[in-house]
Formats: C-alpha cells, structure tokens, sequence
C-alpha cells in the first residue's frame, strides 16, 4: 500500500473516530451506526477499486453492477421505511425506474459516452440522489402517517376522500426529500465545487467542459429525486388507503 | 324517514385486545344519547366505528336502516359528523375551516353554524390556530353542522373545559337536538350526563 492510500485511509478513521464520538457524547443513539456506515464505505470502496477497471472494460459486467448498486440501495433505503408494508420493493421501484430512466435519456442524448465508463459513474450518482430522496420522503411521510393522525382523520370527518386527506402531508413530505438537491444545485459552485466537477479537472478537461457536465447531472438530479420522492409517495398512499376512504395508521420506528 | 343509527352485537378488536364485545346502541334522532364509561372502555372506538374509520369484528351497524357499508364512506361522514375529544384546527381562520370541504358554504350558513355552535359573528376572521381548547371546541361544532348531519357524534366534548364552557356545550347540544339533529355524546363527566344527556347508554367494558 503506497504511503498517499495510508494516510487517506488513517485520516478517514480519525474523521469516524470524531463522528462517533460526537454521537456519544451528545447521546444520538447512531455511533454504532456511523461506525458501521464507514466500516462499510471502506469495504465497499476497496472492493470497487479492485473491481471498476475490470467493470469498465465488460459491459456485461457495468449491467450486473448497476442492478447491484440499484439493490444495494433499495435495500438501505427500505431498511429506513420501516412499518411501511413491502419497503423494500418499494423503494426499488422508486429510485429504480426515474435513476436508470434519467441514466439512459442522459445516454441517448450524447451527454455522456456510452461506454461503461461513463454510464456506471453517471447511473451511481443518479441512483444515489434517488436514493436519498427516497428515503427521506419515506421518512418524513411515514412520521405524518403516525404523528398527524388526527389532522388526516378531521379532514375524513369532514368528507375528504383519503388521497385528498393525505395531500398536505404528502407534499411537506415532498419537500423534505427534495431539500438536500435543491440546497446543492443553489449552492453550487458558491459552497461546493460537487464530485462530476472535481473528477473531470482533475482528469484533465477544462473548466467549461467540467461545469457543462456537472450542469446536466446536478439538474437531472433534481428530475430524479422529485420523480423518486412522487412515486415513493404514490407507493406508500396504495400501502396505507384502505377500502372505505380511510388511511391505516403506520407505527414508526425511528 | 330518519332513524337514525342502529349498532348490533359490535365486536371490535385493535392490537389483539378485544375492545368491543357485542355491544348495541341506537343514536335517535331529536335526543342526545350520552355513552358514559371511564376511559379504555371502547367509547371513542365505537364512534371511529360508527364513521368507518376503523372495522368492525362482527355486528351490523345501520344508518336510517342502510347498512353503512354500502353507504359511500364520503357521504356518509356528512351524515354523520364526528367531533374529535381534541379538536385540530387546520390551516386559516375560522372561516377557513368551516368553509373547508363546503367551498360554496352561503355568509348565512356560515354565520347560522358559529350561532349554533354558540360562537359570535366575528370569530370567523380569527386564526384558528390561536384559539383556546374551548373556542377550538365550539368552532370543531360548527365546522361539523356547515356539512348538514343528520345526526352528530362528540367524543368527550367536554374534556378538558372548565365547568362555566361545558355548560355552554351542553346547551348548544340541547339547542341541536330541539332542531331534530341526533346526537351523541361520549363522557366520563357524571355530572355532565345527568343535566344534558337524555337517554345514557354505559360502556363498561366493552358491553
């Protein structure tokens, strides 16, 4: 291991030691969680390291990887949804069908190559954005379903049909998950300088080609997310409708 | 020609504990049923049951002799108005909320449910957020009557309220049920049942 991987990889353990130790010392209930998150991301990324040449060379195995990236999240993302029935295809089919849906429009478009190397990077930062939409729709709505009962129940009382009962909870819930893209795509360029961007300079293409492409992830991204959070919003309300006009009660565990 | 509601033998059952066990109760039109219990015996249980927000185990449960399952859920809860024991206020002013649902609710209607509900003409301009649990009370009335039921259920209306506002209630009740309006009333407030409840169903456990 070269001396520059060493001491990457020590300062990314004393960056999880802070983490942890933040979380203990303030009670958050989430060190063991941080801790096996970065554990994770450090396997994870040493296997990807191992493997991407190879991915980039057999488009067979680019397909086998993004199924993999897109069931790994879906996975993360519905183990998050608990008390929602069927999460976990839930969330599949949400961060599945607008991420590979925008991957392959950006394909089709001549945005990107179409060679592995750039559809598995563009597919995994779309699936990635959809994932996190995702989940904090899910999160957010599910907290509804079990905290604003009593809202959603006067609106019923008043003779709302249960979709429009849920209607201001499903779109705060939208919302929720679409704050992260839409803070990064006004921040952009101001407060970061995002991945796309960082990896074109530093492969060697100018500025401008670097800040077009980063351009057209960022906004797609917002497309993902917001198509992503819809129809995770859509899937949960076909879970907790029931016959009758009523909204099943969803115990969350947070 | 209206009869009302007409629950028989209501087994209800929510997280594996039987709630309800065979319980009857008929709600007439032009009198205030009250259904007295001390809390856990299934009072509000069998309101949600009565608007079809939660289902029944076993028994029937009429409305003017329909069954309530083959009435549409919508037009059934304008038939019969549920007031939660709190009442949540949505979005707006007063007005708002008893305009919500009844968009094309007539300055008349809307002044004759804040009279009914014993509310003066200007509370309709005031945010209904900042109301007092009395206040949200009656105005959680009024937005049930601008719907028109025929019959009104109010799961411990008076819950919370000094006596001085739950006097006011009870009158209003009286007031209604004088116009034909059905209505029933859960409490565990004795003294409450015995000045404005006509007719007093008990609920202990369940039967």
């Amino acid at each position: 291991m070269s001396r520059d991987i060493l001491l990457k990889a020590i300062a990314g353990v004393g960056f999880t030691a802070i983490a942890v130790a933040l979380s203990l010392r303030h009670r958050l209930g989430s060190a063991r969680e941080i801790a096996i998150a970065a554990a994770r991301a450090f396997v994870q990324l040493a296997a990807v390291g191992a493997l991407i040449a190879l991915v980039f060379e057999l488009p067979g195995l680019a397909f086998a990887f993004v199924g993999a990236m897109v069931a790994t999240a879906a996975v993360t993302s519905g183990s998050r949804l608990r008390g929602l029935p069927g999460a976990r295809v839930r969330a599949l089919v949400s961060i599945a069908l607008p991420a590979l849906a925008a991957t392959l429009a950006l394909l089709a478009l001549g945005a990107f190559a179409f060679t592995p190397r750039a559809a598995v990077p563009t597919a995994g930062i779309l699936i990635g954005g959809a994932m996190a939409a995702t989940t904090l729709t899910g999160r957010r709505l599910l907290e509804s379903l079990q905290d604003e009962i009593p809202e959603i129940e006067t609106r019923l009382a008043l003779g709302d049909a249960a979709r429009t009962a849920l209607a201001p909870a499903v779109r705060r819930a939208v919302h929720t998950g679409l704050i992260p893209v839409i803070d990064q795509t006004r921040s952009v360029g101001l407060v970061t300088l995002p991945g796309t961007f960082v990896g074109l300079i530093l492969g060697g293409a100018t500025p401008a080609q670097a800040a077009a492409t980063q351009l057209v992830v960022l906004l797609a991204l917002v497309a993902v997310e917001l198509s992503a959070g819809l129809l995770l919003a859509e899937l949960t309300q076909r879970a907790v409708i029931l016959p009758g006009e009523r909204v099943q009660r969803i115990a969350v565990q947070r | 020609m209206s009869e009302g509601i007409d629950a028989r033998g209501i087994d209800v059952t929510l997280g594996g504990r039987k709630v309800l066990d065979g319980f009857d109760l008929q709600v007439p039109p032009g009198r205030v049923t009250g259904l007295l219990g001390p809390s856990g015996t299934g009072k509000s249980t069998l309101l949600r049951a009565l608007v079809r927000f939660i289902d029944i185990d076993a028994g029937t449960i009429t409305l003017d002799g329909t069954d309530i399952e083959a009435l549409d859920a919508r037009e059934l809860r304008c038939r019969v108005g549920l007031v939660a024991q709190t009442p949540v206020m949505l979005p707006g002013t007063v007005a708002d909320n008893l305009r919500y649902g009844v968009p094309d609710l007539t300055a008349e209607d809307l002044a004759r449910a804040l009279a009914d509900a014993d509310l003066a003409p200007s509370f309709a301009d005031r945010v209904a957020g900042d109301l007092s649990g009395g206040e949200r009370a009656r105005v959680a009335l009024a937005r049930a009557l601008t719907r028109g039921p025929q019959l009104l259920l109010l799961d411990e209306p008076t819950a919370a309220l000094d006596h001085d506002t739950a006097e006011h209630i009870g009158a209003t009740l009286r007031r209604l049920r004088d116009s034909g309006l059905g209505v029933c009333v859960t409490t565990h407030d004795l003294a409450f049942a015995d000045a404005w409840v006509d007719r007093r169903v008990d609920l202990e456990r369940g039967r």
